[in-house]
């Protein structure tokens, strides 16, 4: 191997190329009752295995938003054969973490653990998931926990800031609950509430059983068999739930109070679904905008034009632009941090920076946008449990797994017009959606904010 | 280690936030327990009987205070313990009837919304622009002449009362306007005169628009006095100033006057009666 520029050049493509196309492939099994379970092999000695289940903050109503979350604390708290110091010892002697998250439109269970207590962790996880102890004590106690939890989570501006992003944005409709839910429902939410929310939700068909590492497939599909024939597939009453389309709505949101000191703003415009092929341009877009913390080096020298700006005239602490997707619609935009005095200059700057996507984004901006949402897909997948993850969410929103190769091609057919014209799509003259946290007097008006969706000079 | 296990944040940054570009679901919830001592041993009994009071902040050690954190104890209603407390309100009263339904995309009638207000908008501007125009050029021109100054400029002259053969002198514009009742005779000999022997060559049809009346100002051309009707030697008028001899039609004949009487704009209203200026 000889390393003169051009050739190394030449290798590291070469690797990339071969890397994508030797990529271990996802298998895919889908059991009698509905349940699918997806792996892959990588050769690691550890291994995540865990439950993904389509079900979340959107599927609850107002007077059960914030089950889900209250479910996934009483999880861990013991099951029917292993109560809760029972439960904690196995985990403990195997020498794994067992987590759990929920999300609007997903919830997962998983299980990091070495390759060779497979068997062990699926066992487990097929109690934790199915037969949840779930007793009044126990629900009591969790009770005040979530409460805490509810305080703690104020402290998270960013957090605080999305949440209310989404509740102006859709508001009327499921996607504004919080996962969090209500501290009234905290309160009031009962165990009853908690078995119908499980009967009526965590049903085969919509779950996944995804493991990545040193895992054999039909090892894995065996001890499905043997644990999961179980679930249910049927509804009471044949009530299948049934997702409807959620409004999105222009509007914003403000939650003032100047004794913060810094203003945590997010603007967002209606994005793109899961399953749109404008998911691949838009996600180029904002790679091109890309991200920025004043923590991190690079100043003024940042590619993305938006960040440099920052850095050199200190716009703002970070900013970011996002894109959330949902089964049948989305949320991108852009959240700052910034202090009190700039807030004024970072909106301007963001929202030039979509109009720039939306009429004369350049090629080269285009080329390394592309060349860097490569690199942070690939980089994403650093380990057995973002890509178990990653296994586990494709499942759910494609009904398999996309490989890399076929994200790469995708973003290799993007152009500068395919992004202008997506970008115009989703952005220009749209109504967004604005939510401010802190001391945000100098947020110009909603209607300014309008304005500058589009320029007069086009 | 079981209770940190089981609620486990480290995964936090990188599957949480740090990729926003690719995030197909960027907020995952990672459930954090920052209360594992209470929870390994499931006694919490101060926790559980704040449950049914008001949770007060910033009294539990384990927490740090949070100034932000705005929760006064002013009673049993009134205090937001979360933001997720916070609701939006029902702005149903004010939404266009195609966003009325939460269930369905607004993304299908946003075209169909924008262009309806662009249109208003539009409207009302050429309407609001049209209006301003109207309003500041009636300012404007209240500073042009008036209507009684604007009258001066017109005479209105009744024809039945000039018999033949006389002419009538009326004061217009500051100068005195001659109408001729011209005979028959009169009119034949004009119309007959030879263009060559004139010194400024024009022939009555142009002067007259009915060669029944000629209209002509009555200053001389020479140096502006006012000539004498129905004098001199052509059957015309005679300026005593300096002998100028005018025609029946007003042109020059004799004299020192260069050019023919000023023939000025008039319109016939009808029969009886000629609007000069």
């Amino acid at each position: 191997m000889r390393y003169g520029l051009h050739n190394y050049r030449f290798e590291v493509k070469k690797f990339y190329a071969q890397s994508l196309a030797g990529a271990p492939e996802t298998r895919l099994t889908a059991l009698d009752n509905g349940l699918r379970v997806a792996s892959e092999e990588t050769g690691h000695a550890t291994c995540t295995v865990g439950l993904w289940i389509g079900a979340g903050s959107r599927y609850e109503s107002e007077k059960n938003n914030g089950a889900g979350f209250f479910l996934e604390h009483m999880a861990f708290k013991g099951t029917k054969k292993h109560p809760q110091t029972a439960l904690e010892q196995e985990v403990e002697s195997m020498g794994a973490h067992l987590s759990a998250y929920t999300s609007r439109e997903h919830t997962a269970y998983y299980m990091k653990t070495l390759a060779k207590d497979l068997p062990k962790a699926v066992e487990l996880l097929s109690e934790v998931v199915q037969h949840c102890s779930l007793n009044e004590a126990d629900v009591e106690q969790q009770r005040a926990v979530v409460l805490r939890e509810l305080e703690e989570v104020e402290g998270n501006l960013q957090e605080v800031c999305l949440d209310l992003l989404h509740a102006t944005a859709f508001q009327g409709t499921p996607l504004s609950y919080s996962v969090l839910g209500p501290s009234s429902n905290a309160r009031t939410l009962s165990r009853q509430d908690l078995v119908e929310y499980l009967g009526s939700h965590y049903k085969a068909p919509r779950m996944v059983l995804s493991a990545a590492g040193g895992v054999n497939h039909e090892e894995l599909v065996g001890l499905a068999k043997t644990h999961f024939s179980g679930l249910s597939f049927e509804y009471e009453g044949d009530a299948i739930p049934v997702l409807s389309p959620c409004r999105f709505t222009g509007s914003e949101i403000r939650m003032r109070d100047d004794a913060m000191p810094l203003a945590h703003v997010a603007i967002a415009v209606e994005g793109a679904r899961v399953g749109s092929p404008d998911i691949v341009p838009l996600m180029v877009a904002n790679s091109i905008i890309g991200s920025y913390d004043i923590k991190s080096g690079g100043g003024k020298n940042m590619s993305s034009r938006l960040a440099a700006m920052a850095a050199e005239e200190n716009f703002c602490e970070s900013f970011q632009a996002f894109h959330s997707s949902y089964s049948d619609t989305g949320l991108m935009g852009m959240y700052f941090v910034t202090d009190m005095h700039h807030i004024e200059d970072m909106m301007h700057w963001s929202q030039n920076a979509w109009m720039n996507m939306c009429t004369t984004v350049t090629d080269s901006d285009v080329a390394r946008g592309k060349k860097s949402l490569k690199a942070s897909l690939v980089a994403q997948l650093n380990g057995t449990t973002p890509i178990c993850d990653d296994i586990g969410r494709h499942v759910l929103n494609y009904g398999r797994r996309v490989p890399l190769a076929e994200w790469d091609a995708r973003i290799n057919a993007v152009t500068p017009k395919m992004v202008r014209d997506v970008c115009s799509k989703y952005i220009y003259d749209k109504c967004p959606a604005v939510a401010a946290v802190g001391p945000v007097e100098q947020l110009p008006d909603y209607n300014r904010t309008r304005a500058s969706m589009y320029w007069l000079r086009f | 280690m079981m209770s940190i296990a089981a609620r486990r944040s480290a995964i936090g940054t990188c599957l949480q936030f740090t990729k926003p570009t690719v995030n197909a679901s960027v907020f995952s919830r990672l459930v954090k327990d920052f209360v594992p001592a209470a929870s390994a041993n499931g006694k919490v009994p101060h926790l559980i009987s704040r449950v049914n009071h008001i949770i007060r902040p910033v009294r539990d050690p384990l927490l740090s205070s949070q100034f932000y954190f705005r929760s006064e104890f002013t009673g049993a209603t009134g205090i937001r313990l979360a933001h997720t407390d916070i609701k939006v309100p029902d702005f149903s009263d004010y939404r266009r009837p195609e966003v009325q339904d939460p269930n369905k995309s607004s993304q299908d009638s946003s075209e169909a919304r924008k262009v309806f207000s662009y249109l208003v908008t539009g409207a009302t501007t050429v309407v609001t622009v049209y209006a301003a125009k109207t309003v500041v050029s009636q300012f404007v021109s209240s500073m042009s002449a008036s209507a009684d100054v604007l009258a001066l400029s017109k005479i209105e002259v009744k024809l039945a009362d000039i018999p033949e053969g006389r002419n009538m002198t009326f004061k217009w514009r500051g100068k005195p306007l001659f109408v001729r009742h011209r005979t028959e005779k009169e009119i034949a000999t004009e119309e007959g005169v030879n263009l060559g022997e004139l010194r400024d060559p024009q022939h009555d049809k142009d002067r007259v628009q009915n060669p029944k009346w000629v209209i002509v100002l009555g200053v001389c051309t020479h140096l502006g006095c006012v000539p004498i009707a129905n004098a001199g030697d052509y059957g015309g008028y005679y300026c005593p100033c300096h002998g100028s001899h005018y025609d029946a039609s007003g042109r020059i004949r004799k004299g020192p006057a260069p050019l023919n009487l000023e023939v000025p704009f008039y319109e016939f209203v009808d029969e009886d009666t000629v609007v000069v200026g």
